[in-house]
C-alpha cells in the first residue's frame, strides 16, 4: 500500500464528483433540449469516473466507494473550489466545463504513465472518453467566441470569473513529493500548470480571446476582433477562502450547500441498502 | 378530387387500418389534433423530468445518482423525439416550449405534483412510467406512422426505466421500515392521480382521435390493464393501496374500482393548469428558457470565423 | 458523378436504414438506380439519396469509450430482479408475521 496514492486518488475522484454533480444540476431544463440530453450524459461520466477512482481508493481504505463518496465531512473532500461552484448561467457553466476539460487532458496524460498500474490503465480509460468532452467543449466556445454579441459578451465574463480558480486545479496535491518521488505522478503539478497556461491561452488566442495571465485577477479582452471587453471586479475569484483552491479542504459555503444535499439521503442511514 | 373525396379517401384509408406520413394529405382536423396530441406528450416528458430532477441530488449511492441522471435524460431525449415529430406538423420546437412555459398548452396531471423523498423516485419510476408505458405501447398502432416509429424507442427506454423504478422499489420494499414507509408515503400521495392519468371514461362518439385511430384504446381499458399488471405486484410486497381502493372481480379476474369510487376533483384544477406544483415548476422553466435566450441565439447560424 | 448513399424503408413501421450507394451524376438519376439496385425484389416502399459529401462525421476513432459502470442503461443491468422480488415479498410477510 502507498500512502501517496490514497490521497491522489481522493483529490482526483472528489473533482470528478462535485463536478458531475453540478453538471447534473443542469439535467432536465437546460437551455436547449439537445445540451441537455448532452450535459447529463457529460455529468454521469465525471460521476462514474468519481466511482473509478473511489473504487480504487477503497482498495487502501476500509470503506466502499459510496462511504468514500458520501460519507465523509466536508473538510475531508479534496476537490478544487473550481467544481464546486454554482452553476451560475450556462455562460459560466461551459466555461468551467472547458477548463475543467482541458485541465483534466493534461492530468491524464501525464497519468498514463503513472507507476500505479491501476491508475495508468484508468487514466488512458478516461483520456479516451474524455475525448468528446473536449469536443464539446471546444465547439462551444469556438461556437460563443464567433457567435452573436450576448453570446459572446456572456462567454468572456464567464471565463474571467473561472479562470482563477480553473489554475487551482493544479494546487499541490497532499503528499505530492511523495507520489512524484514513488512515480505515482510522473510531472508536478507546478509543472502541469505552467503547460496548461500555455495551452489554453493558445487555444483561446486561436478562437480570438486573449488572456491576461494575472491568476487573480484575470482579464479577457477580445483580440482579433478589436473589440474590448473587461471582466468586473466582481468575479468568483474574489469570494474565495485566504490562499485555498480547495486541496486542502477548506471549502466555500456553497460546497457545504452542496454536502448537504448530496450526503442527505445516505446520511440519513450509512447502513441502508438503496 | 374534391374536399368532401379526399376526406372519404383518407377516411377509408383509416378505417381499412392504413398510416399517414407528415407529407401525405390529410384534414386539418386530423393535423390539428394529432400535432396537439404528440405536443402535449412532448411536453409532458420535459415536464415530468422536474420532479425527479427534484431528488436527483440527494440520490444516495453513485449508481442511483448516474442512473437517475440517466433516467431523466432519457425523459429529456423523449420530448425531444416527440417536439421533432410535431414540428413536421407545422409548429416550430420554440413555439412549443414558448406555449409551454407560458402556461398555454398542457402537460400530463402526474407532472403537476410534489415529490418530497426517495419514495418518491421508486414510485415515479416503477408506477408512473408503468402507467405511461401501458399508454404508449397502445400507440405503436396509431395511424400517424413518425409517431410510432418515435415510439418504438421510447417504449424500449420506458420499459428500461420501469426496471430501474422497480429495481429502487424493492429495495425500499426490502429495507428498513423507514425505507418501506418512503414507497407507502409515495404511493398514497399518488395513487389518485395514477387513475387520473387515464383520464375519464372515452366517448369513442365524440372522441376524434379515436374515430381516426390515432388513440387506439379508452382511457378505461388502458387503466384496467394497468390495474391488472400492477395491483397485485403492489400488493405482495406488503404495500397497502389507498382510496380509490381495487378490488378483485373472482368472476373476472380484474382488479376493478368502480367509477364512483374516483374523486376527479381535483383533476379539474390540473386542467386549467392549477394544480400544486404547476405554477412553480412552469416558473422555474420559463426563467430558464427565458434567460437563456442567447444560448438559442447562438445556435442559428454556422459558426462565422 | 457522385456518389450517393442510399436508404431505404420497408414500411411505414421501420426507419430508413443505409442498404448501398450508387455514382450517378445528379439526385434524379440516383434515384433510378437506386431503385433498380435496391428495390426490385420489393425490400421496401421509399427511397432516399444522399449526396456522400453531405453527411458528416466524426473524425477519428468514433468509439466513444465508456469508462464507468453503465449497466443502467441496459436491461441486463436488472437481471437479478427475480431474487431482489423474492426477498422483498419475503421482508413484507416478516413484517406482516411481527
Amino acid at each position: 500500500m502507498t500512502s501517496a496514492l490514497v490521497p491522489l486518488l481522493l483529490a482526483l475522484g472528489d473533482d470528478e464528483l462535485v463536478l458531475g454533480h453540478r453538471h447534473s444540476e443542469w439535467t432536465g431544463w437546460a437551455p436547449h433540449i439537445e445540451e441537455d440530453v448532452a450535459f447529463s450524459s457529460i455529468a454521469q461520466d465525471e460521476i462514474g469516473h468519481a466511482a473509478a477512482y473511489y473504487a480504487l481508493a477503497s482498495k487502501h481504505l476500509d470503506r466502499t466507494p459510496d462511504e468514500i463518496a458520501f460519507g465523509r465531512s466536508p473538510g475531508e473532500y479534496r476537490n478544487a473550489l473550481v467544481c464546486e461552484r454554482p452553476n451560475g448561467d450556462w455562460a459560466f457553466t461551459l466555461a468551467r466545463h472547458w477548463f475543467y476539460d482541458h485541465a483534466e487532458e493534461l492530468r491524464l496524460g501525464s497519468l498514463e504513465g503513472s507507476s500505479d498500474p491501476a491508475l495508468a490503465g484508468l487514466a488512458t480509460k478516461m483520456r479516451r472518453e474524455e475525448r468528446y468532452h473536449l469536443l464539446h467543449a471546444d465547439m462551444w466556445l469556438k461556437r460563443l467566441a464567433h457567435g452573436p454579441m450576448e453570446g459572446r459578451s456572456k462567454l468572456v465574463e464567464a471565463l474571467g470569473n473561472a479562470y482563477a480558480d480553473a489554475l487551482a486545479l493544479f494546487d499541490d496535491i497532499e503528499g505530492e513529493d511523495q507520489a512524484l518521488k514513488e512515480g505515482l505522478m510522473t510531472t508536478s503539478s507546478a509543472e502541469l500548470r505552467a503547460r496548461y497556461q500555455t495551452s489554453i491561452t493558445e487555444h483561446l488566442d486561436s478562437v480570438g480571446l486573449s488572456i491576461d495571465a494575472a491568476p487573480h485577477d484575470a482579464e479577457f479582452v477580445a483580440s482579433s476582433s478589436g473589440d474590448l471587453i473587461e471582466t468586473g471586479e466582481n468575479g468568483t475569484s474574489s469570494s474565495r477562502p485566504e490562499s485555498s483552491g480547495g486541496r486542502d479542504g477548506v471549502h466555500t459555503k456553497d460546497f457545504d450547500e452542496l454536502w448537504e444535499v448530496m450526503t442527505l439521503r445516505y446520511r440519513e442511514d450509512p447502513k441502508a441498502t438503496w | 378530387m374534391t374536399y368532401d373525396e379526399k376526406l372519404q379517401a383518407f377516411n377509408d384509408h383509416i378505417a381499412a387500418g392504413g398510416k399517414v406520413e407528415a407529407e401525405d394529405w390529410m384534414p386539418d382536423d386530423y393535423r390539428k389534433g394529432v400535432l396537439k396530441f404528440i405536443e402535449m406528450h412532448a411536453n409532458s416528458e420535459i415536464m415530468g423530468a422536474l420532479p425527479e430532477r427534484e431528488v436527483l441530488p440527494s440520490a444516495p449511492t453513485l449508481k442511483r445518482k448516474m442512473s437517475l441522471c440517466a433516467k431523466i435524460q432519457d425523459e429529456v431525449g423523449h420530448a425531444q423525439l416527440l417536439y421533432r415529430v410535431a414540428e413536421d406538423l407545422g409548429k416550430p420546437r420554440d413555439a412549443m416550449v414558448s406555449d409551454l412555459v407560458n402556461g398555454r398548452s398542457k402537460f400530463h396531471n402526474v407532472f403537476h405534483y410534489p415529490v418530497r423523498h426517495w419514495g418518491d423516485a421508486a414510485l415515479i419510476g416503477w408506477l408512473i412510467d408503468g402507467a405511461a408505458l401501458v399508454t404508449q405501447a397502445s400507440l405503436r398502432d396509431s395511424s400517424y406512422a413518425p409517431y410510432t416509429r418515435v415510439l418504438k424507442r421510447i417504449c424500449a427506454e420506458e420499459q428500461l426505466h420501469l426496471r430501474h423504478g422497480e429495481d429502487i422499489t424493492l429495495e425500499l420494499a426490502s429495507g428498513s421500515e423507514h425505507q418501506r414507509w418512503m414507497f407507502q408515503d409515495a404511493l398514497d400521495r399518488w395513487w389518485l392521480a395514477i387513475i387520473h392519468f387515464f383520464g375519464p371514461r372515452s366517448n369513442p362518439e365524440k372522441d376524434l382521435l379515436l374515430r381516426w385511430k390515432v388513440k387506439t384504446e379508452t382511457n378505461e381499458n388502458l387503466r384496467q390493464e394497468f390495474l391488472d399488471r400492477y395491483v397485485p405486484k403492489i400488493l405482495e410486497l406488503g404495500f397497502t393501496i389507498p382510496a380509490p381502493v381495487p378490488y378483485l372481480d373472482e368472476a373476472s379476474g380484474h382488479w376493478l374500482i368502480n367509477d364512483e369510487d374516483i374523486d376527479w376533483e381535483p383533476l379539474e384544477g390540473i386542467k386549467r393548469n392549477d394544480g400544486p406544483e404547476t405554477a412553480r415548476r412552469l416558473a422555474q422553466r420559463k426563467a430558464m428558457y427565458d434567460d437563456h435566450r442567447w444560448v438559442r441565439d447562438a445556435m442559428t447560424e454556422p459558426v462565422g470565423v | 458523378m457522385e456518389v450517393y448513399e442510399v436508404f431505404r424503408r420497408a414500411g411505414h413501421k421501420d426507419p430508413y436504414e443505409h442498404c448501398g450507394a450508387v455514382t450517378a451524376p445528379d439526385p434524379e438519376m440516383a434515384l433510378m438506380m437506386a431503385k433498380e439496385c435496391f428495390l426490385r425484389r420489393g425490400e421496401g416502399e421509399h427511397l432516399w439519396v444522399a449526396r456522400r459529401s453531405d453527411i458528416h462525421a466524426f473524425s477519428g476513432d468514433p468509439a466513444i469509450d465508456i469508462v464507468a459502470d453503465k449497466s443502467y442503461r441496459h436491461p441486463s443491468g436488472y437481471r437479478d430482479v427475480v431474487a431482489k422480488r423474492e426477498r422483498a415479498i419475503a421482508r413484507a410477510r416478516e413484517l406482516e408475521a411481527s
